[in-house]
């Protein structure tokens, strides 16, 4: 055999990683405002997309309180759930790392698609707890994904990549 | 006035190296599940033949569309040589998850340099089912946790 699958095109695409982890970085030095010119950055981002990012923020905050509030409610779910809600923040940080002007809590209106109630509601019982947050993040990686075709560069990779991550845990809740 | 023809980069070029970059992760995979398959026991080996199909259809869309903007798909190579020896059925799973893996830094990839919104809504599709095939292929080789945030963009 000739090519080792360690520099197949598929590794290929790993070795872009790091072209990929400049975009992203460069996003988050956009958010903290220290670019000379944003304007000038290819990544940059419309005042429309300034508020879709928000609101994609804003998704993700809700649904780290919906593991908060199933986890409160049903304890015995902490097996399952509590490494995914540590995943769930996780990508919060890096959403709001990402959008510009992004503050520990959005007021960015909901996401097309999104129910405004999930902000505030809480599973109806223990036992239907586990369904009641697999409907959540189900909701949050259509919303994430359905944002994503709107943005380019590393913010919609970052969409995407979210998306998918969220997709693997509402299969875990299942 | 010339009539020599533009040497201006095509507006896709950058979009179409990335997903030349999809397709040679497809052509891999098709090849590293012919592998992942042999490791395994008949009865375990339907979710590989359905991953395969999976990448062999989407080699095939992506040579397709690339063929449609007059653009050469990559071929596969000639070969590929094994990043580890799969002696065991979980050496085979964690051989899948690396094409997995692959497949969804490729599309991510696609994602951050696509510049037609219709060529992201493939990747973020795409994306998200390697990232489901990829858990299950955790869950087999023993990994914990199954699940990753960020699946394709770096750690």
């Amino acid at each position: 055999m000739s090519g080792p699958l360690s520099s197949s095109p598929a590794a290929g695409a790993f070795s872009r990683r790091s072209l990929l982890l400049g975009t992203l970085a460069g996003a988050a030095v956009l958010a903290t405002g220290c670019t000379g010119d944003p304007v000038e950055d290819a990544d940059a981002v419309t005042p429309a997309q300034v508020d879709q990012l928000a609101a994609q923020v804003q998704v993700q905050e809700t649904l780290v309180a919906a593991y908060a509030s199933a986890l409160t409610a049903a304890p015995e779910l902490a097996t399952t759930a509590a490494g995914l809600a540590d995943q769930a923040r996780a990508q919060l940080d890096r959403l709001r790392a990402a959008a510009p002007g992004a503050g520990a809590t959005s007021s960015a209106p909901p996401a097309p698609g999104t129910p405004a109630a999930t902000a505030t509601d809480g599973p109806p019982d223990a036992a239907g707890a586990r369904e009641w947050l697999r409907t959540r993040v189900t909701a949050a990686a259509d919303a994430h994904a359905a944002a994503c075709p709107a943005f380019t560069g590393g913010r919609a990779a970052l969409l995407g990549s979210v998306s998918a991550g969220l997709r693997g845990q509402a299969g875990q809740l299942a | 006035m010339s009539d020599a023809p533009s040497t201006a980069p095509s507006p896709t070029a950058a979009e179409d190296a990335a997903l030349q970059s999809a397709l040679a992760a497809a052509h891999t995979a098709v090849w590293g599940y012919a592998v992942v398959g042999a490791a395994l026991p008949l009865e375990q080996r339907e979710p590989v033949a359905v991953a395969r199909q999976v990448h062999r259809d989407l080699r095939d869309r992506l040579a397709g569309l690339l063929t449609s903007r007059g653009v050469e798909p990559v071929g596969a190579e000639g070969g590929y040589a094994l990043p580890f020896p799969v002696l065991s059925a979980v050496d085979a799973a964690v051989l899948a998850v690396t094409l997995e893996d692959g497949t969804s830094s490729a599309w991510t990839w696609v994602l951050d340099q696509a510049t037609e919104a219709g060529t992201r809504e493939l990747g973020v599709a795409e994306l998200g089912a390697a990232e489901l095939r990829a858990i299950g292929w955790r869950t087999a080789a023993g990994r914990t946790p199954v699940t990753t945030p960020f699946p394709g963009l770096p750690d």
